[in-house]
This record gives structure tokens, C-alpha cells and sequence, in this order.
């Protein structure tokens, strides 16, 4: 399958950050999130996809387009929003409709009007009037009925109230539905992207720790409580991410979890009482610490 | 070889090509925002030449003195409202997610922005013009009069450099007041030289050689600070 995005190599430096060497890609048709915490260089790459931002060094390939030469053309085919990118305020609704619509051949009027009544928004209203939430949906809007072959979005649920993050997750659902469609999501919030995203990529301090199938990261990683002590001496085995001792309770985070690494815990002398699946929270959570302590 | 010199050429004529239907578009829009309260500027400048044909001293004195303060109200605006506040409220990611290059942003800021500077400015350029020459007003104040008209235009295209050019507020400011209040001096200094000072009271039109160059100098300035802008902001890497 062709890849909607590919990166290869992207560097970018910044006095106080850097995005590192970042390889990845996005086949067509499927949802990734890219999960990082605040200052992850989530926006960054973002930036650098849609053109924002030229890299300093590496390949940037989006729906076949070479990034940033081939920008305009490529742009025209990418749907972006990002929480801090903001409409203009003088305006109404219905302006920014009619402008977006004369630049888009693909703009669909039917889905822009099923939407507009979908997110409650009233065209004629001055985007000045409109709370946070208006304003996101708004911008949703904008960007989806242009019925783009790749969305790349930069935290659109941030602060939203919890009706209005529901009813942009439940907008963005029913658009993901879209086999065809390609979708980068960043966000910081795990369960937004556990709702909506076929595979999962972590971002943490420009560097990018691990992307995989959200099925995989769910079924590879375990809490594994066990009673008795780490044995002093013991090598940590590669299987296991962290060790917590609480008294007499060890929590064991394993990010490759089989019967076999069971097997060896048993001949380690602890016993394991209890396997729990984990939360992609957490499993980020685990990844960022194993990803910084490496 | 030629492969690569063929693609290398292909990338270049990419990345100058420009979308013109969509620049006229994005200058349109520019011009919708503010059309309002360019009107009111317009308004104000005609309040000034009134003021200054209704043949008084006093009156001469506040309409000129409105007329300075309407036409360099006139370029800040243009300046802070399409290029600083786009920054400032986070609308340029919106613009610079539409389909356009670099190029073709600059392009339709620098158009956009001397439309919207040059319309209203021209309208009181006219209307000055006409005001000295159909009122009692002396005809020679005619090429004093343009010497400021082309001061401001100057002023206008540093201001409109820097606030392509660089992305701080506070230096945004800074160029736009420098360069605008300069106009006192600038006054001043072309007051100091008689063979433009002596004809404005009388009614010859004197385009003295000294008057000549400075409005030359001052056009020739202005077309090339714009130009190397042009060649900057095609060299950013950075656009939001």
C-alpha cells in the first residue's frame, strides 16, 4: 500500500529543542495517532508536513508530493487544523465558507450544510461571537467538507468541554469511516486517540519512541503483579520496561508480556498473582520513562 | 546527468510558479477585511482637504496637519492588519494551509497590501492635488505636497518589509513609528532647500532638479527594499 506520509531522516533544531532524525510512515487509508506530551515536537512535525516548517535535514514525502518544494500542490489535497490556528474574528462563518469553497473544487456544499447543523453553528454569526468549541467545530468544518485525502490534525480536542470534545471525536468517527482517507492526530490525550486511531506512533523530546498498531501495543504490554522480592544481582530482562517494589508487592510493566517471560519470572522465585492488560495511558506513561532512562 | 539536472530544474520552476487565481483571492480577502475602515479613512482624509481649501490659515494648518496624520494612520493600518495582527491571531496557519507557496504569499501580501495602502492613498493624493489647484491654495505647494505623498510610500514599503521580514511585534512597531515620524525631519529638511521651499507660495510648479532626485531616490528606494524582501521571504523556513 502507498504511503499517505513518509518520512525519512527529518531533523530540526531549535536553540532549546530538537526533532531528531524522525523516520515514519503513514500508509493510505489509515488513522495514526501521534501521541507526545506538551513540547514533544508533536506541532513541529505537523509544521513540517503541511509545509510550516522546512526541515533542516531528511526526505519529506506527503501524498507523493516532495515537501516543501511541492507545498501548493500538496496542500490542496491535505485538510489541517491545529488547536492554536484561529479564523478571522470579524468575519462570519459564511464568509470563511464561501472563501475556502471558491478554492477547493472538491468543496461539498450537501456535507459543509450537514455538518453546519450537525456542530449547531450558525452561518451568519460573526466567528468573534463563537466559544472555543464553536470555533473548533468551525474549523472542522471548513477542513472537512473540502473532503481532503489526508487530515492532519494538531490537538483539535484541546480544550474542549467534555459535549463538545464528543461531538468533534464522534465527527471525526464517522469521517475516518472514509477507507481512503489518511489521518495524523496529535494529541496528548490517550483516549481520544485510543477512540479514533488504527496505529499508534509515541513522540518524546523530538524523538520518536515507538509506533506501532494500537492492537499491538494493547496486546504486548502487561501489569504484571507478582509477590516477593527483585532479586539482588538479577539482570533486568530486556522483556520488562519497569520495576516497582511496594513492600512486599512487586508491579512488574512488561512491553513484550508472553507465557514464556512468566516462565522466567516463576524461576526468579517470584509469584505472580495477578496479569492485567494496560491502559494506553499507561503504556505511554511506561514508554516515556524506559524512552528517557535508555 | 541530464535527469538531474532536469529534475533539479522541474523543483525550481515548482517553486516558483505561482498560483495567481489564488493570490487574487487571498488579496480579495485581504480587501473585504478591511474596505470598511478604509472607507473611514478616506472620509477622514476629505474632512482634512476641506479643511485646508477654506482658504484660512488656521484651517490650512489642521487640515494639512489631519491630511499627514490620515495618510500615515492610512499605512500602519494596511501594515498591522494584514501582516502583524495574522500573526498575532493565529489566522496565518489558516492562510498558510491553503494551497499557496511561500511565493505566492508574499506575493499576495505585497499586493494586497499596496492596493490596500494605495487605493486611499492615491484617492488623497488626488484629492490634495485638486484641493491646490481649484482652490486659492498657492500651486506651488503642488511638489511639496508629492515629496510627502512619496515620503510616506517609502516609509509604508520599510514598514511593510519588516513586517514580512521579521516576525517580532515590538520591532513591527518600531519600523512603523521610525519610519512614519521621520516624516517631521523629512519636512524640515526639504523646507532647508530653497529651490523647493521659495515656489511653495507662489503658484509656479517648480519640478526643480533637487525635487527631481529626491522623489527618484525615494521611488527607486522604495521598488528596491521590496524587492530584496521578496528575495528573503523566499529563503524562510518558517511560515505560522
Amino acid at each position: 500500500m502507498p504511503n499517505a506520509i513518509k518520512l525519512s531522516g527529518v531533523s530540526k533544531r531549535y536553540s532549546h529543542f530538537a526533532l531528531d532524525q524522525i523516520e515514519l510512515n503513514l500508509p493510505e487509508g489509515e488513522v495514526m495517532g501521534l501521541v507526545g506530551v506538551n513540547g514533544a515536537g508533536k506541532t513541529t512535525l505537523l509544521r513540517i508536513l503541511v509545509g510550516l516548517i522546512y526541515p533542516d535535514a531528511g526526505d519529506v514525502e506527503v501524498l507523493g508530493y516532495s515537501m516543501p518544494k511541492q507545498q501548493a500542490a500538496a496542500k490542496m489535497e491535505i485538510g489541517f487544523a491545529s488547536e492554536d490556528m484561529r479564523l478571522y474574528s470579524s468575519m462570519s462563518l459564511r464568509w470563511h465558507l464561501d472563501f475556502v469553497q471558491s478554492i477547493y473544487p472538491g468543496w461539498d456544499e450537501s456535507y459543509a450544510q450537514h455538518l453546519l447543523q450537525r456542530f449547531d453553528l450558525k452561518a451568519e454569526q460573526k466567528l468573534l461571537g463563537f466559544s472555543h468549541g464553536q470555533r473548533v467545530k468551525a474549523m472542522l468544518l471548513l477542513i472537512l467538507a473540502r473532503r481532503p485525502r489526508l487530515l492532519l490534525l494538531d490537538e483539535p480536542t484541546t480544550g474542549l468541554d467534555p459535549v463538545a470534545r464528543a461531538e468533534v471525536l464522534e465527527a471525526l468517527a464517522d469521517v475516518l469511516r472514509d477507507e481512503r482517507r489518511s489521518v495524523l492526530f496529535s494529541s496528548h490525550n490517550t483516549h481520544d486517540i485510543e477512540q479514533l486511531c488504527d496505529s499508534i506512533s509515541f513522540l518524546h523530546q523530538g524523538r520518536l519512541l515507538a509506533t506501532e498498531s494500537k492492537d499491538g501495543f494493547l496486546d504486548r504490554w502487561r501489569r504484571i503483579l507478582c509477590q516477593g522480592q527483585w532479586p539482588s544481582g538479577a539482570a533486568k530482562l530486556p522483556e520488562i520496561a519497569s520495576v516497582r517494589q511496594s513492600g512486599s508487592t512487586l508491579e512488574l510493566k512488561a512491553r513484550e508480556y508472553s507465557e514464556a517471560l512468566l516462565e522466567k519470572l516463576k524461576r526468579l522465585g517470584l509469584q505472580i498473582s495477578r496479569v492485567e492488560t494496560m491502559s494506553l495511558e499507561d503504556i505511554f506513561i511506561a514508554s516515556v520513562r524506559t524512552g528517557v532512562t535508555q | 546527468m541530464s535527469q538531474v539536472v532536469k529534475s533539479s530544474n522541474n523543483s525550481l520552476s515548482q517553486s516558483l510558479a505561482v498560483n495567481l487565481p489564488l493570490i487574487k483571492k487571498l488579496i480579495l480577502k485581504d480587501w473585504q477585511l478591511f474596505e470598511k475602515q478604509l472607507a473611514g479613512y478616506v472620509l477622514g482624509g476629505i474632512l482634512s482637504l476641506c479643511l485646508m481649501g477654506h482658504g484660512k490659515l488656521w484651517s490650512f494648518y489642521l487640515g494639512s496637519l489631519l491630511l499627514i496624520i490620515v495618510i500615515v494612520a492610512v499605512a500602519c493600518f494596511a501594515i498591522s492588519t494584514s501582516l502583524v495582527n495574522e500573526r498575532k491571531e493565529h489566522t496565518l496557519p489558516f492562510v498558510m494551509s491553503l494551497p499557496i507557496s511561500p511565493l505566492d504569499f508574499y506575493l499576495a501580501k505585497l499586493v494586497g497590501n499596496l492596493i490596500t495602502f494605495g487605493v486611499p492613498m492615491l484617492l488623497l493624493a488626488i484629492a490634495t492635488l485638486a484641493t491646490i489647484w481649484f482652490t486659492a491654495l498657492p500651486d506651488g505647494l503642488i511638489v511639496f505636497a508629492m515629496l510627502i505623498f512619496a515620503h510616506v510610500t517609502l516609509a509604508f514599503c520599510i514598514s511593510l518589509s519588516v513586517a514580512l521580514a521579521v516576525e517580532s511585534e515590538g520591532w513591527n512597531i518600531f519600523a512603523m513609528i521610525a519610519s512614519m515620524v521621520m516624516v517631521n525631519p523629512f519636512i524640515m529638511l526639504i523646507g532647508q532647500i530653497s529651490a523647493i521651499s521659495k515656489p511653495v507660495s507662489t503658484n509656479a510648479i517648480v519640478w526643480s532638479w533637487q525635487a527631481l532626485s529626491i522623489l527618484s531616490l525615494q521611488a527607486f528606494l522604495s521598488v528596491l527594499i521590496l524587492c530584496l524582501t521578496g528575495l528573503y521571504h523566499c529563503r524562510k523556513r518558517a511560515f505560522y
